[in-house]
């Protein structure tokens, strides 16, 4: 469906004709994001350069009733971006300037195009850090991560981007501009909007700017990698890991066949016989980690490890870090359909989660292979199939039911870093229950009296 | 069907070419990512949009072809392959770009291309059985006639067979991949045993169609063959500083970076330029197909040359050698920019 055109020639005053696409081509490459089987063709693309353009695109939007997506770089995996309901996807990335870094105040203020990679790049430059550690940071954007609430490498140590986002800059569907929380670590003036709005996926507000909490960046780090004959024996060296005290920066697992293609793309030399390989790191002053790494290196092999060998570098320990990012990139190497989901439950009952993962593979006769943050709990079971499989394909859907049914039995949720979306709309109710679900639905109307942000997804 | 399936079906859209990509960077458009050139490609292959969509052709040809989204791709995807599968098609025939008809009409004729030897002397023919031999390139044999002289002083085993024409990879990056790969064939079998090459374009395109082991771009023959300079490189008595601008298809097609670096540092000091791994916006025809966006990418790099106050930059191809010298001539730099071979040649033995 073509927008009206005097709207679309209103949208091109605002932000000039060459910033609203229109041309099939142009529209279809905005159909999708990083998520499979979700597709929808948009009305029109609209890159706006300023809070103002964005506040005025909006306005017109809601005048017209035309639904508006905010998008970053679509790298996320719950169609959060997909226009499932047509109109207009608002792109960021022209806004991509990073605004303050402050030293003395320890943060940082950015547009929300800028790509995650950049902003911490930008911190470490200063000697400081920007937490959240995302697999696609260097794609994905600050903006992007925010209203996904993206998780990453770092969780049980720093948590994720909500620990770190201290106020944001927001246009309403109104056009009305927000600027919630602050610069200040301690303020509690009022509800804490900016947390609502970290993690809306775009359904209440559109986020302009964002100002960020740093640390200091960490003196030392060192990573090192443990083989277990199975998931079920790493898991148990995690349990020992944090009971003994430590909370390392990174505790990340891989099962067999993620490690093989991890090895594939990145050349590492890592050790394919194993059933389950365990990246434990661990960043702070030097003495820390050397203690640290050390116990964590014993207790791994005091729990049955096959081998345990620590980076001799910082370089291989980056090397070691990038690689375990691209884990489900590098997963598609087995197979051209790629499904991966993200369910998280208490620590103590991972090894039961992968277990009920293994049996529903089976039991669906599908290839199903599992990565995740082994310190925190949160699992990226991951299907890979032929797309032309429709009865596989099928099987899948229901496969992932059962995953997430089994998650929430275990004390557990349906998504502990990607967002709900499109992809788990259909199961947030059994997250959340009916009386929480209308609460959110009220908080959307609250936002977005007239419905055009993000339909589709939460609150809808 | 126009792609070959299983190269579309690898791509999962995950997004993480995007960084890589020099024509995103510009834009911020989805559009003109990898990631978005393959949408573009899959919705041409299911008929979703029809061959004269103008995003189709626009994208097709402002796309540089250097392949940086290849290396950063978990999955593996074959980009280099799915654009020259996307150009055949978009430019089937006439509605390829007339300057790059040209080009591909002139180097298809091998006589033209040996005639050049009569006005820009290469170095001399030397013929031999079995190899290793030296291909001389249709285009760096007319531009740059003393890279081949130069290769032969570091590497005077090689032969130089003299019937030797183009290796097609000016067809295969212009929508002719039909004919680009029967000039690679014969050129194989014109050059016998290893062909050594001095542009880093054409082992690239030369090794995807005689065969990886039969290719060395020659800075991976002289590290391979210890062939290492031992002088030093000295500029008003002290050690020059020189940086290097990889060859794209050598870097993200054949995976060769560590050789030509090792080689300079061995007879200068090295300096590492910020984007040495990115294009120059040469890009085979691009310079001239696109020349708006081309000068745009190249003011970036020639402002890093300048800011990195070195006596050389080195080429390893020479596309990238012709765009770094108008650039830098037009800024009036001081900067050199030279091909390895010559580089390394100048050093005093």
């Amino acid at each position: 469906m073509a927008l009206d055109r005097d709207f679309a020639g209103a949208l091109a005053d605002v932000v000039g004709a060459g910033h609203v696409h229109q041309a099939p081509g142009d529209l279809a490459v905005y159909a999708r994001d990083a998520t499979p089987l979700f597709h929808q063709v948009p009305d029109a693309v609209v890159f706006p350069a300023t809070t103002e353009q964005v506040a005025r695109v909006l306005r017109l939007a809601t005048a017209h009733r035309v639904p508006v997506v905010p998008r970053g770089a679509g790298s996320n995996l719950c169609a959060a971006t997909v226009p499932v309901r047509g109109g207009i996807v608002l792109a960021l990335t022209r806004m991509t300037q990073i605004l303050e870094i402050s030293t003395d105040e320890l943060l940082a203020r950015v547009q929300p195009g800028v790509t995650t990679a950049r902003l911490a790049d930008a911190a470490t430059a200063r000697n400081l850090l920007y937490a959240p550690d995302p697999g696609s940071r260097t794609t994905a954007t600050v903006g992007g991560n925010i209203a996904t609430c993206a998780g990453g490498l770092r969780g049980l140590k720093y948590g994720v981007t909500r620990n770190y986002v201290l106020g944001l800059e927001a246009v309403l569907p109104t056009g009305e501009v927000v600027r919630t929380g602050g610069r200040l670590w301690k303020d509690v003036a009022g509800y804490d909007l900016t947390r609502l709005l970290t993690g809306s996926e775009g359904t209440l507000a559109v986020i302009t700017e964002a100002t960020v909490a740093l640390l200091p960046a960490p003196a030392e780090s060192n990573t090192g990698v443990a083989y277990f004959e199975s998931l079920t024996e790493a898991s148990r060296a995690v349990g020992a890991i944090i009971s003994a005290g430590i909370v390392p920066a990174t505790l990340e697992f891989l099962d067999r066949k993620c490690v093989a293609v991890v090895e594939e793309y990145a050349g590492l030399g890592l050790r394919l016989d194993a059933g389950a390989l365990l990246l434990f790191g661990e960043d702070g002053p030097l003495a820390t980690v050397a203690a640290n790494m050390l116990r964590m290196r014993q207790i791994c092999a005091e729990t049955g490890a096959l081998e345990v060998t620590v980076a001799e570098d910082i370089v291989r320990s980056e090397a070691l870090l990038a690689a375990r990012r691209c884990s489900l990139p590098a997963l598609s190497r087995l197979g051209s359909l790629t499904v991966l989901e993200d369910v998280t439950v208490p620590r103590p009952r991972m090894p039961e989660m992968v277990g009920r993962i293994d049996e529903i593979a089976d039991r669906f006769d599908l290839q199903i292979a599992t990565f995740g943050h082994a310190g925190d709990g949160n699992l990226h079971p991951t299907c890979v199939l032929d797309p032309d499989d429709e009865d596989a394909v099928g099987r899948v859907h229901k496969a992932f039911a059962e995953v997430f049914r089994a998650a929430i039995r275990l004390d557990g949720t349906i998504t502990g870093e990607h967002g709900v979306g499109s992809a788990k709309l259909p199961f947030l109710a059994d997250r959340l229950g009916a009386t929480q679900l209308g609460l959110l639905r009220r908080i959307k109307t609250a936002f977005d009296p007239a419905g055009i942000l993000n339909p589709g997804k939460l609150g809808s | 069907m126009i792609f070959s399936k299983t190269l579309l079906d690898r791509c999962i859209s995950c997004g993480y070419c995007l960084p890589a990509c020099p024509t995103y960077a510009m834009t911020g458009d989805e559009a003109s990512s990898p990631r978005g050139r393959i949408s573009l490609m899959r919705a041409l292959e299911t008929g979703h949009l029809e061959d004269d969509d103008p995003t189709l052709a626009e994208q097709a040809s402002f796309c540089l072809g250097c392949r940086a989204c290849e290396p950063v791709c978990p999955a593996g995807v074959e980009y280099g392959n799915l654009l020259e599968e996307w150009r055949d098609h978009q430019w089937s025939g006439r509605r390829s770009p007339l300057p790059a008809r040209l080009l591909m009409a002139l180097v298809s004729r091998s006589w033209l291309v040996r005639a050049q030897g009569l006005v820009r002397r290469h170095a001399r023919t030397v013929t031999s059985a079995s190899g290793p031999s030296l291909m001389l390139g249709c285009v760096e044999r007319g531009l740059f006639p003393r890279v081949s002289h130069a290769a032969r002083k570091l590497a005077p085993g090689l032969s130089v067979p003299k019937r030797q024409g183009c290796c097609g990879a000016l067809h295969a990056h212009n929508g002719d991949s039909g004919t680009g790969e029967r000039m690679a064939k014969s050129l194989g079998d014109a050059l016998p045993g290893t062909i050594v090459t001095t542009s880093g374009g054409c082992a690239a395109h030369l090794a995807a169609h005689v065969g990886r082991p039969r290719v060395r771009e020659l800075s991976e023959y002289l590290v391979e063959h210890d062939h290492l300079p031992s002088g030093r490189l000295l500029v008003d008595g002290r050690v020059a500083r020189v940086a290097l601008q990889d060859s794209c298809h050598l870097r993200n097609g054949l995976g060769i970076s560590r050789q030509p670096r090792e080689l300079i540092r061995a007879v200068a000091e090295y300096v590492e330029l910020p984007s040495a791994g990115a294009c120059c916006g040469a890009a085979g025809t691009y310079s001239i197909l696109r020349p708006r966006e081309s000068g745009e990418i190249l003011s970036v790099k020639i402002d890093e040359i300048e800011a990195a106050e070195v006596d050389f930059v080195v080429a390893v191809n020479p596309g990238c050698l012709r765009q770094l010298k108008t650039g830098l001539r037009k800024r009036g730099s001081r900067v050199r920019a030279v091909h390895l071979a010559e580089l390394l040649v100048i050093v005093p033995r």
